[in-house]
Formats: structure tokens, C-alpha cells, sequence
């Protein structure tokens, strides 16, 4: 599965959690939440635009990165 | 247009940046006059118009964006 990386304007908990619980809700997802780098990276089927729109769900500031390969 | 009000306890609050956000994207929906979000009473008062909205789904606005709305008990 394609692994995706997400930069998600993130400053606290609260916020990580937000994005945490908006995720859970779309399911079929797997996902790391990097708060110190405002990064998420996510393993999914879900295209790239349902992701971010799902992000933006939150209200910050989120924009797409691009792939990460896999190790 | 009848204007209504309701109280919403969210959790799941930490700083302002998350009450901002909360305020901001409220305040986009349909038929919601204003909005005031507090941290330290991790609540959310919104006056709206209720041909447009319900309690019901202000809370599930809230709920999409990732915090835990309920209702408030109506106190007198």
C-alpha cells in the first residue's frame, strides 16, 4: 500500500488528537502522527484527496507532501 | 428565521489554537450568527438560525472535526 505524507498544521495534543479522531472516523486507514514536524503519514486505499479533505476536517492548515516509499 | 441557542461541552480542547480552529470552521456553517468557544469551560455556545440547523447537527459538525461535542443539560 502506497504511504502517503502529510504536513498538517499541528501545534498541540488537542490538535494531534483531532486529527487522530477525524482518521479513525474514515477508517481503513494506518497512520503516524510526527507533532514536532507537523507531519502525518498515512497508509491507506483512500485516494490522496479524500486524506487531505478528511485533514482540512479539522480546521488547520494541511497540504500533501508526496509519497514515502516504504522500508 | 428564528434564532436560537445552544451549549456544548467539547472535550478534547488543549490550547487555543484548537478553539480558534473550532470558532473559524463554526462559523462557516450555514445559519450560525456567532460562536464562542471556551477553553477553560471546555464549551461551545453557538447562536443559530433554527431553520437551518439543529443542536443535533452543530454537535456532529463538531464532532467531524475531531473533538467530543455532547449536549449540555438545558439549565434553567
Amino acid at each position: 500500500m502506497p504511504k502517503h505524507e502529510f504536513f498538517v498544521d499541528m501545534t498541540c495534543e488537542g490538535c494531534s488528537n483531532a486529527v487522530t479522531r477525524v482518521l479513525h472516523r474514515l477508517g481503513g486507514v494506518q497512520f503516524d502522527i510526527d507533532l514536532p514536524n507537523k507531519k502525518v503519514c498515512i497508509d491507506s486505499e483512500h485516494s490522496v484527496d479524500t486524506l487531505l479533505e478528511t485533514l482540512k476536517k479539522t480546521g488547520k492548515n494541511a497540504s500533501y507532501l508526496g509519497e514515502k516509499s516504504v522500508q | 428565521m428564528e434564532a436560537k441557542s445552544v451549549a456544548l461541552i467539547v472535550e478534547g480542547m488543549t490550547c487555543n489554537s484548537c478553539v480558534e480552529a473550532i470558532e473559524q470552521r463554526v462559523r462557516k456553517i450555514d445559519g450560525v450568527h456567532s460562536v464562542t468557544v471556551s477553553l477553560e469551560e471546555k464549551s461551545a455556545a453557538i447562536i443559530y438560525d433554527s431553520q437551518l440547523q439543529t443542536p443535533g447537527t452543530l454537535q456532529e459538525a463538531i464532532n467531524d472535526m475531531g473533538f467530543d461535542a455532547t449536549l449540555a443539560d438545558s439549565t434553567p
